[in-house]
């Protein structure tokens, strides 16, 4: 991937670390999200189930609690219609004033009885007390009187009558010596809906009874009214239950928790109902609360991750691009080492031709001292061009032999350097020739500059070689300077030295190979590009470094950092080489 | 010293003769050979003051040759004759016993200096070899073969 990344254009660096942030922000997100999702939906999911069955069972229990309430209240009217019958002959009940009292102690308590009769089994009233006018009724064919007549004692339905007004009797016959005689009783109405309607159950919630055929015993909040007909079906419907139901009639989808619940006598359905919203708000609550506290923490995760996959993408982002800068200098010092190995064979190469040309030279000179030439011209002649030979053979000796100490083939002679008055030598050298072309030198040299331990033929060539170039970059110039700086340096701990010429610069796109050998700016023969080239590797080797900065157009400064020893160990390794 | 005996030893022919004829010129005796293994060869045929040897050569190279010469025990003072690349060779061929080196080109004149340096050190050496045997010869018993009987004092 490393390699794949080198080679890889700025763009598609830039690409692969939003790749790279994308792909670490949604693989932390998954992996944080979906546990907090499942933890946060299983823990709603059995809190709502849990809710839900407790609702439901206190729901039922009001309902049966309900129903057999109702049931006893039945009961008790009952009862007491039955001990009144059964205590009391026929003749007592209607003697004047008897029945008067019985009712009236009845109700001393609640007003629970509205009205009170005995009726013969022909159906006529013998006596009546109550508010309504019935004494000429014949109750022959009303259901309840046949009912009670068959069983003897009997809960009716709830009917008009001859009152006109919803209401329903309990009945008791009493067998006697001429037949049966029944004492009837008719329960308030208001009473036992008060009675039925309490139940506590909310905004939404309603109770009711209805009789088998589905018919109102009671009103109802918002179902319907006492003796309509109800639109559920209840005709399958038995015990007691609790469900979840849409309402029959409701156009809305509203649903509905129902308790219902079978009274044994007489068969009404208990009927307890309440909207589901409101029954389940409590879950439906802390469902919110759960979702919200769920949202907050995605939220927070997200915001986190965000912050530290930036922060993760920005440190392998600054590892990269030190990585990248230490591969470049790895290349540049490969490149370096196969151009000095290069180097070397040439050079060695190139000896031998040259030792021979020597040779020959040495020969032709021999031969030339013991051959009478009388001819004088020729003779300065012959002697110039064979002091010319030597000179250029020298040279190209000098060349090779440089070109073998870029390659560290050479020894290096480490010994005490005093730059100041070494680099003073080197400026007194050049200032001859740099003078004729309108350039100054200036030397701003650190008195107290410490002695170093350095390879002193080796330094020469690096500043002869940084001085020729500070006088080449004023060629385009009439006048110029170039001035020289030793420094003592403290970290880490050395000297400096500066060369700064007024010249011409060096652009960007040379900056970034100034150190390359074989690239050179000179035109073609005049330069050979391995100047600088080699000034880096000696420096390198004598444990220092060497550093350009420029400005186009302005001028050049070269700054050359040597330790005041050798490291041994890079000294060794040079000899190695 | 005019008259010495050199062996001269480069793979370069035209380098070797040129060499072993300058030399000639200034009154040596010059064999010029092109290999290490014509070293020895002529080593064995005869005796040589100065062997001028170069180190980069197929075969047999000059350090090879070098120690096989010191292995001979002869009192023939090697000089190594080298291209700079192998500079440190030359100096781990001091090491081996060699007289001392040049580098490629050279100067006929420094050759002659060093050859002249090289057989003066074979002499000395001679000179010191013949007076240790002088001297045992003088420390000898006198034999049954008085050939040269002591003056009595």
């Amino acid at each position: 991937m490393k390699d794949n990344k080198n080679n890889q254009t700025p763009v598609e660096k830039e690409s692969f670390y939003k790749y790279l942030l994308k792909k670490f922000t949604f693989l932390t997100v998954i992996c944080s999200f979906v546990p907090l999702l499942l933890a946060g939906w299983g823990l709603a999911i059995y809190y709502t189930h849990f809710a839900r069955t407790r609702i439901t069972h206190n729901f039922s229990d009001q309902v049966d609690n309900h129903r057999r309430f109702i049931e006893q209240f039945l009961m008790e009217q009952s009862s007491k219609l039955r001990l009144i019958a059964y205590a009391n002959t026929k003749d007592f009940l209607l003697a004047p004033d008897n029945l008067q009292s019985i009712f009236e102690n009845i109700n001393r308590d609640s007003g629970t009885i509205t009205d009170i009769g005995l009726i013969s089994s022909r159906g006529n009233h013998l006596a009546y007390i109550g508010p309504y006018d019935l004494m000429e009724k014949n109750y022959l064919d009303t259901p309840w009187f046949k009912e009670v007549m068959q069983k003897g004692i009997y809960i009716s339905d709830m009917f008009t009558g001859f009152r006109n007004e919803p209401h329903f009797v309990i009945a008791v016959a009493r067998p006697d010596t001429d037949g049966k005689w029944i004492l009837r009783a008719t329960v308030n109405t208001d009473v036992f809906r008060t009675l039925v309607e309490n139940v506590k159950i909310g905004e939404t919630g309603e109770v009711y009874l209805v009789n088998r055929e589905g018919v109102f015993q009671t009103s109802s909040r918002f179902s319907g009214r006492i003796m309509e007909k109800s639109a559920a079906d209840i005709s399958d419907f038995n015990g007691t239950a609790v469900d979840i139901l849409a309402d029959a009639t409701d156009e809305t989808s509203d649903k509905y928790i129902v308790g219902r619940s079978w009274l044994s006598h007489p068969e009404w359905l208990l009927v307890i109902r309440q909207k589901y919203d409101e029954a389940f708000s409590e879950i439906n609550h802390a469902t919110e609360m759960n979702l919200i506290f769920l949202h907050i923490s995605a939220l927070t995760i997200l915001i986190v991750t965000i912050f530290i996959t930036r922060y993760m993408v920005k440190i392998i982002r600054t590892r990269d691009r030190e990585a990248e800068s230490l591969n470049s200098q790895l290349l540049q010092a490969g490149k370096l080492a196969s151009i000095g190995e290069l180097a070397a064979g040439v050079a060695h190469e190139i000896n031998n031709p040259i030792a021979i040309i020597m040779t020959e030279r040495q020969i032709l000179l021999d031969q030339y001292e013991n051959t009478n030439i009388n001819d004088e011209e020729f003779a300065k002649q012959f002697m110039v061009s064979m002091d010319q030979i030597s000179v250029q053979a020298n040279r190209c000796k000098r060349i090779t032999h440089n070109l073998l100490r870029f390659s560290r083939r050479t020894k290096s002679i480490i010994e005490t350097v005093d730059l100041n008055s070494f680099l003073m030598e080197i400026i007194e050298l050049m200032e001859r020739d740099a003078r004729t072309g309108g350039i100054r030198f200036t030397a701003a040299l650190d008195e107290k500059l410490p002695k170093i331990k350095s390879d002193i033929s080796q330094l020469q060539q690096v500043f002869l070689n940084l001085i020729n170039n500070a006088i080449d970059a004023h060629n385009d110039r009439a006048i110029g300077s170039i001035s020289i700086t030793t420094r003592k340096e403290t970290a880490p701990s050395g000297v400096s030295v500066s060369i700064a010429d007024s010249g011409c610069g060096i652009n960007e796109r040379d900056m970034a190979n100034i150190f390359d050998p074989f690239y050179s700016t000179k035109p073609a023969g005049k330069g050979t590009g391995l100047g600088l080239s080699i000034c880096h590797t000696i420096v390198r080797n004598l444990g220092g470094n060497i550093t350009v900065q420029s400005v186009y157009g302005k001028g050049t400064e070269f700054r050359v950092f040597l330790p005041f020893d050798i490291a041994p160990l890079d000294h060794e390794a040079d000899n190695l080489n | 010293m005019i008259g010495s005996r050199i062996l001269l030893a480069d793979d370069e022919v035209i380098f070797a003769g040129n060499m072993a004829r300058l030399l000639n010129n200034r009154g040596y005796w010059v064999t010029a050979v092109n290999s290490g293994e014509e070293v020895l060869k002529e080593l064995d045929r005869q005796d040589f003051d100065v062997v001028v040897l170069d180190i980069k050569m197929p075969g047999l190279d000059g350090i090879a040759t070098l120690k096989e010469i010191t292995s001979l025990g002869l009192l023939t003072q090697v000089l190594i004759l080298t291209g700079h690349g192998s500079l440190d060779t030359a100096i781990e061929a001091l090491k081996l016993g060699a007289y001392d080196y040049l580098t490629k080109p050279c100067e006929i004149d420094e050759l002659v200096e060093k050859i002249e340096g090289a057989w003066g050190k074979k002499d000395e050496r001679v000179k010191k070899e013949l007076d240790e045997n002088i001297k045992k010869i003088e420390e000898m018993p006198s034999s049954v073969f008085d050939l040269y009987p002591k003056k009595k004092k």
